[in-house]
């Protein structure tokens, strides 16, 4: 399994409130996996423990067979930047870098951003957004930088891709385009994509679907 | 991170331009500022250490008391009970054995030359015009070699007072004051003794007002019939290889006599304790300047650090870590500090060449007196660079501390 989720809880506060309750499932190398449920059920909270951005307050989340709550400050930067790549509601590109600096920005962090740049430039074209490389994020549409975002996410060629309502901002057409996009990756690539939405179609696009009520598993269903 | 803290700047070009120029500024100012007053300081210095000599020795300060004067007045054997008791100081003072002095002086190694001095209170006169003053009697030969005041003679040399027949060079400023001319014939008078012709046979001019305005120079042995004490002298200038040793020597004279020992930089404390002074009030300008400048830096990088709180959190979790994300606003502030500061020292420079050409005719000095020392460029470079480095420091902890899941949960 990539990742393993055991007696998962974590509280926020003073006196501690309890989001997750002691979730225990496993997500498989590859598998698409969406989490959904009403806002405030803790689907989001969720993909930050598994994917390593919060520690659980108890439990475990193993990845790639490493704890995450063992694993030191500098292995966790590492093991984000090699091995995950995150897609936000909203996109959170640089607003100063062009598109294609923006997808060059994890290799950056360890001076291999020249060497990424043709993967980078076909990622744009793949994503058809070739001809926007070097417009910056405020002259181009919501659709075009959820796009970089991903393409971003994708440019370390990272096993796992953690995706928190990727189409959230977005219209339906461009909403579309982002989930044909994420799935044609997963398909293609091999890598785990667990996506965070509240869109029951585009939650039945993955492969097992999650459905949280007040953190709580309540549904598990695999297509 | 030095792109992406470039890219910062440029993305807010209007808030980058203000720091910048208040660090320039700050710089600047502190170039400028300290130009002037360190150029007045090395002028000043320069004149003093010329006209004064490095070691004055002069008799010590004799004081009138109650029973001498009970004395000289009413003799012996009256009882005077004074209201006001006499004090002050007398005139006559004179150094007591001044073959001692020169013999000592001629054997030590550290001196270079000295000369034997009187100076008297006189008052000089013109037709109606009269002016109170000091006359001091030299020994030109040697005065040479103790001062530098040769270099200052506008008409005339001092050896022109060799030979004495009652000669005099006064300042440019008394001349003026006065009425008299070169060549001319003044009356000199020292207490209630009939006024001595003097031809005035040259000028001095130092530039400082105080003495141009006063001094007055003859050969010693004129000074010394017109003050009716032939034979006496009442100071002797000394002049040494080493003007560092000039404290240190005049310590160790002072306790070989009860003579008044004084190095030149203790003749002239209050010249010191104005340059102390100076040397505040140009620190404290500039250190408000930077203050100003600082607290710019650090508004602009805190609301900086505000604004790209998401970029903040994607940088986190895409895996660049805190001390990454401190590294790029820190060099932010570098970036400014460093930019600004050779920026101000370059305008600095400028703004003092021109300066320095403006012609001050109202004054004793023909131009402003600048200094270029390196102290200047390198202290202004330190002030600016580390005032924007310690500005920048406290939004880019507040920065690398930000988690990526607090900003995503806050938005």
């Amino acid at each position: 399994m990539a990742i393993v989720c055991e007696n998962l809880i974590k509280e926020f506060g003073e006196p501690p409130t309890r989001i997750i309750h002691g979730l225990d499932f496993d997500i498989a190398d590859g598998e698409f996996l969406s989490i959904s449920g009403r806002s405030g059920s803790g689907k989001s909270t969720l993909l930050y423990l598994i994917s390593t951005l919060d520690m659980p307050t108890e439990g475990f989340v193993t990845i790639d067979g490493k704890v995450s709550s063992d694993m030191s400050v500098e292995e966790l930067h590492n093991f984000r930047n090699e091995n995950i790549g995150f897609v936000f509601q909203f996109h959170y590109l640089l607003a100063e870098l062009t598109a294609l600096e923006n997808v060059l920005l994890p290799p950056r962090r360890t001076g291999m951003h020249e060497a990424k740049r043709e993967q980078a430039l076909s990622l744009l074209k793949d994503f058809g957004i070739e001809d926007k490389q070097n417009h910056l994020p405020s002259q181009m549409s919501g659709g075009e930088q959820q796009r970089v975002a991903i393409a971003r996410a994708l440019i370390m060629e990272p096993k796992y891709i953690f995706a928190d309502e990727p189409t959230g901002n977005l219209d339906s057409v461009n909403g579309q385009i982002v989930m044909e996009l994420l799935t044609r990756i997963n398909r293609d690539r091999g890598s785990t994509l667990v996506i965070v939405t509240h869109e029951q179609d585009y939650a039945k696009m993955a492969e097992r679907e999650i459905y949280l009520v007040d953190g709580h598993i309540t549904e598990e269903e695999t297509a | 991170m030095l792109f992406l803290a470039i890219r910062h700047l440029l993305s807010r070009r209007r808030q980058t331009i203000l720091i910048f120029l208040g660090i320039s500024l700050a710089s600047m100012v502190y170039v400028v500022i300290s130009g002037l007053y360190l150029g007045m300081q090395e002028y000043m210095i320069d004149r003093l250490l010329n006209n004064t000599a490095h070691i004055k020795i002069s008799a010590r300060d004799q004081s009138i008391d109650q029973p001498e004067m009970t004395k000289r007045f009413y003799g012996n054997d009256t009882a005077v009970s004074w209201i006001t008791p006499p004090s002050g100081k007398r005139e006559e003072a004179h150094i007591m054995y001044p073959q001692g002095w020169f013999d000592r002086l001629r054997d030590d190694p550290d001196v270079r030359a000295f000369a034997a001095g009187l100076s008297v209170n006189v008052i000089i006169s013109r037709r109606d015009t009269k002016r109170a003053g000091v006359l001091g009697g030299i020994e030109p030969d040697k005065q040479i070699k103790v001062t530098g005041l040769e270099h200052y003679m506008s008409v005339g040399s001092l050896l022109d007072l060799s030979g004495g027949g009652n000669k005099i060079i006064i300042g440019d400023g008394l001349l003026e004051r006065i009425g008299a001319r070169v060549g001319e014939t003044i009356k000199v008078s020292a207490g209630s003794e009939e006024p001595r012709p003097f031809k005035v046979v040259g000028l001095l001019h130092l530039g400082v007002a105080e003495i141009d305005n006063t001094l007055m120079l003859a050969a010693l042995r004129d000074v010394q019939q017109i003050n009716k004490s032939p034979g006496q002298i009442n100071e002797i200038s000394v002049s040494l290889f080493d003007l560092d040793r000039a404290q240190e020597l005049a310590d160790s004279w002072k306790l070989l006599s009860r003579d008044k020992v004084e190095s030149w930089s203790e003749a002239n404390a209050g010249f010191f304790e104005i340059f102390n002074l100076q040397d505040f009030i140009r620190y404290t300008i500039s250190v408000a300047i930077l203050l100003v400048a600082s607290f710019g830096i650090y508004n602009v990088l805190s609301i900086m650090v505000n604004q790209k709180r998401r970029e903040i959190a994607i940088l986190r979790s895409i895996g660049y870590s805190p001390h990454q994300v401190l590294e790029l606003f820190l060099i932010q502030g570098i970036i400014l500090g460093i930019g600004g500061a050779l920026t101000g020292l370059g305008i600095g420079v400028l703004l003092k060449q021109y300066l320095g050409t403006i012609e001050l005719q109202a004054m004793q000095i023909d131009h402003l007196n600048l200094s270029y020392a390196p102290s200047i460029y390198i202290g202004g470079f330190l002030l600016a660079f580390v005032s924007s480095l310690v500005a920048s420091v406290l939004p880019a902890r507040a920065a690398s501390k930000l988690t990526p899941i607090d900003i995503i949960r806050s938005e």
